[in-house]
């Protein structure tokens, strides 16, 4: 007998209510996210119904294929990068129960449905109803609301088959870098699409941005939100072509989909690796020898373990890495202006040090033993940055000096160092505080993307936030480099440093008696649910 | 591993008075008094959801309580936490351990973050793997081992800075009767040495083997305390337990289509 999708839907909303209630944080939270989502969705609507209501049939051709496509790709990448994929319905948990798969898959994808982003991204490209009623009346209209429809269930098996796929593929070894260079890749796919446009623009080549968005338009990332407009200016024969373009991809993804969830119903146990046993001694197999062999020193080592071994982070450090080669890389090639690869390396190096803001919850209960130990709050903060800075440091360093050798910049190499270790060590001061103030459990999935249900949204919106605070407070920095000119080579890595440093220390006097005030809260909040 | 030198002292090794913890609409824990005598092998005895695990929580300093005070040897938990937790050890139960090390790796962090030398970790650490039969050279994460080994690596976590007073919450859940007898007799060791264990448990047989003293808890009260010879009396300790609780006994008429 097939289970109904109901059931699943009902399940998740279930699991949303009782995850709220009686938690005052949480439901701030919730709404919080709640009501940016809906801020996001009217901005939408009214952007897409404007261009209906003026008329401008050519100007609705462009802007909904290409505003679709970037919803589909946010689709794609934000899961991966900074919110997760709302997993309260981990797929594991239904292994014992006899259902067919077909009704798992079916009634899981229903659930992926109900959310807050699945809502809010439907709501805003509803504009898009509005505006195809306007240009090519009810006929039209419909049409674009069945495309629409077939957008937002192409955005969400998107975004579950990738992250579902590539949290299968960082759980063995073995393809753990053929994931990493997936991920890579797929992200490059982007550069020529922005190298076109940006071209285009450059050259105000109207007709060349048309002729990307007509075969855009044909694309599954496109097609779902032109095919009103096809009505309206005659095109009929086009809708039966997108309809079975969009089905089909949908049809694919799930079908993709379904083979990795079968992988994590199978359980994530990774074969326990044989290690050879060790001549060292025990202290010596944990700290690393460059490390002093204290306190700090045992933080530090074991933060740089759970970098590597703990899937969930090791996803983080993968995608930041991705990201940190593809960014600087685009826009040393595309050739922007002078300033263009200060602010995205300001922006990366941002990115690396926000992946602090839940670092309490990662390990979850775990927690328990440094909170036994009485763990001074400035000793864990600081070894806790230092176990990710070596990590994202070198990286950071590289992208830095490539950025400034490709374009023949050289020289500027070392005040572009400056600037990206001030952002990183200003962004960790960011992080550090909402870190210990805003903490929240993760789901023990098997999943590293997976988020718990109810307030993902705004606690993505949190990292995001962190993100753009750090940008911000490096603008100083940016700014003088801009006024200073050659001199700003010189005093830029120094100062740079400086900078940094005092933004680390302030960060570290904010959040450090925080966190000795409130370790067993902190410890309370991180291991809900984990019990 | 050495053990704790006999030293008599005045405060009892873990005094709580008027512990309350309220979850939402639960009162977890409804004002407790309690006095662990500095030496005893204490069990804290109570069916499933009585609040063993909270009150030692809040004991141990892991759980802030709404009221009450906890003073471990003299030392207020909540008012002096550094002075107070560096003389205990403690082995939470559903807590996880920082898994993704090895056992010995794990052992390296808990002495070090205890403060203690590097070199005394090292042997201590390659004696306790040893002595709880782990495998000083096993390279496995801990988060691979079974229920059982885990239980040990956190027994040998608790135990490696040779604290005065144990605190162990289900230390004989999940393990099996060779690992369970090792770590009886460990305890046992400990006590004689002068250490005081208190350890939560349901299974009566290990509370009346181990035990000098034993208090009951049920709806998060205690409703006995005592002597294991007070509380017992002339009857078993099981008895006196289900009676205390106040538990159903089968008639045989329920559940008939089994």
């Amino acid at each position: 007998m097939a289970v109904s999708a109901r059931y699943f839907v009902r399940l998740k909303l279930r699991l949303l209510a009782n995850g709220l209630r009686g938690r005052t944080q949480r439901v701030a939270l919730f709404v919080i996210g709640a009501v940016m989502a809906a801020a996001a969705a009217v901005s939408g609507y009214a952007l897409f119904s404007v261009i209906g209501v003026l008329g401008e049939q050519r100007a609705a051709e462009v802007v909904f294929p290409l505003a679709g496509s970037a919803v589909v790709l946010g689709w794609l990448f934000l899961p991966l990068i900074i919110f997760g994929v709302d997993e309260s319905l981990d797929p594991a948990r239904f292994a014992l129960l006899p259902l067919r798969h077909v009704t798992l898959v079916r009634g899981l994808f229903a659930a992926s449905l109900v959310g807050v982003p699945a809502i809010a991204t439907f709501a805003a490209t509803l504009g898009m109803v509005h505006a195809a009623a306007m240009l090519g009346g009810f006929f039209a209209a419909t049409v674009e609301l069945v495309g629409l429809i077939g957008g937002i269930l192409l955005c969400a098996a998107l975004s579950r088959a990738v992250t579902s796929a590539f949290a299968t593929a960082l759980r063995s070894r073995r393809s753990r870098d053929l994931a990493t260079v997936a991920l890579a890749g797929s992200a490059a796919l982007l550069g020529p699409l922005q190298l076109g446009l940006r071209s285009a623009i450059e050259r105000a080549d109207w007709q060349g941005i048309g002729h990307v968005v007509d075969v855009l338009a044909w694309t599954p990332l496109g097609a779902p939100y032109s095919m009103g407009l096809d009505v309206a200016t005659g095109r009929l024969w086009a809708v039966p072509i997108k309809i079975v373009v969009v089905a089909a991809t949908i049809a694919l993804l799930l079908w993709w989909w379904s083979g990795s969830l079968e992988k994590a119903m199978l359980g994530a146990k990774s074969g326990s690796r044989e290690r050879t046993a060790s001549q060292l001694t025990p202290v010596a197999q944990l700290v690393p020898r460059w490390l002093p062999r204290n306190r700090f020193g045992a933080l530090a080592g074991r933060e740089m373990r759970y970098w590597w071994r703990e899937t969930r982070r090791r996803a983080t450090l993968i995608s930041f890495v991705a990201v940190a080669l593809f960014l600087p890389v685009l826009v040393a090639v595309s050739g922007g202006p002078a300033g263009a690869s200060g602010a995205v390396l300001v922006f990366v190096a941002a990115l690396a040090a926000v992946s602090l803001t839940n670092q309490f919850g990662f390990e979850g209960s775990a927690y328990a033993a440094n909170v036994v130990a009485g763990v001074p709050g400035r000793v864990e903060l600081a070894a806790r940055a230092t176990g990710l800075s070596v990590y994202v440091l070198p990286p950071l360093l590289v992208i830095s000096v490539i950025a400034s050798v490709v374009p023949g910049r050289g020289a500027a190499a070392p005040a572009l160092i400056g600037t990206v270790l001030a952002a990183y060590g200003v962004a960790l001061a960011v992080a550090m505080p909402i870190s210990v103030r805003a903490a929240y459990a993760l789901p023990d999935s098997t999943s590293p993307f997976a988020m718990s249900s109810g307030g993902g949204t705004a606690k993505g919106l949190l990292s995001f936030a962190a993100l753009i605070g750090a940008t911000i407070a490096t603008a100083p920095l940016q700014i003088g480099a801009w006024l200073l000119g050659d001199v700003w080579l010189w005093i830029g890595l120094p100062v740079g440093i400086a900078y940094g440093a005092g933004g680390l220390v302030l960060g570290l006097r904010l959040a450090a008696p925080m966190l000795d005030d409130r370790m067993p809260e902190l410890l309370a909040t991180v291991s809900a649910g984990s019990q | 591993m050495t053990v704790p030198e006999q030293r008599r002292s005045p405060d009892p090794a873990l005094a709580l008075r008027g512990l309350v913890k309220q979850f939402e609409a639960k009162v977890a824990v409804a004002g407790i008094d309690l006095d662990v005598p500095a030496g005893s092998f204490f069990g804290l005895l109570g069916p499933n959801g009585a609040g063993k695990t909270t009150t030692l929580s809040m004991a141990v300093g892991l759980l802030r309580p709404d009221l009450g005070q906890a003073r471990i040897l003299g030392y207020d938990v909540w008012a002096d936490p550094i002075a107070a937790k560096s003389r205990i050890g403690v082995l939470p139960d559903g807590v996880r351990l920082f898994d993704r090390l090895t056992g010995t790796e794990l052992l390296a962090y808990q002495g070090l973050l205890r403060g203690m030398d590097p070199t005394v970790v090292d042997q201590r650490s390659v004696e306790l793997m040893d002595v709880l039969q782990l495998g000083a050279g096993n390279r496995t994460l801990v988060v691979d081992y079974s229920a059982g080994m885990k239980k040990k690596i956190g027994l040998a976590c608790a135990l490696l800075h040779a604290p005065r007073l144990l605190v162990l919450d289900e230390p004989f859940e999940a393990v099996d009767p060779v690992s369970a007898a090792l770590i009886r007799g460990i305890l046992q060791r400990y006590v004689a040495g002068g250490g005081t264990v208190v350890f939560s448990s349901h299974v009566m047989t290990v509370v009346e083997r181990l035990c000098s003293h034993v208090a009951i808890m049920a709806d998060g009260r205690i409703r006995v305390r005592g002597t294991l010879d007070e509380v017992r009396g002339d009857r078993s300790l099981e008895d006196v337990f289900v009676e205390v609780v106040g538990g159903r006994t089968a008639t045989g008429s329920e559940l008939s289509w089994l």
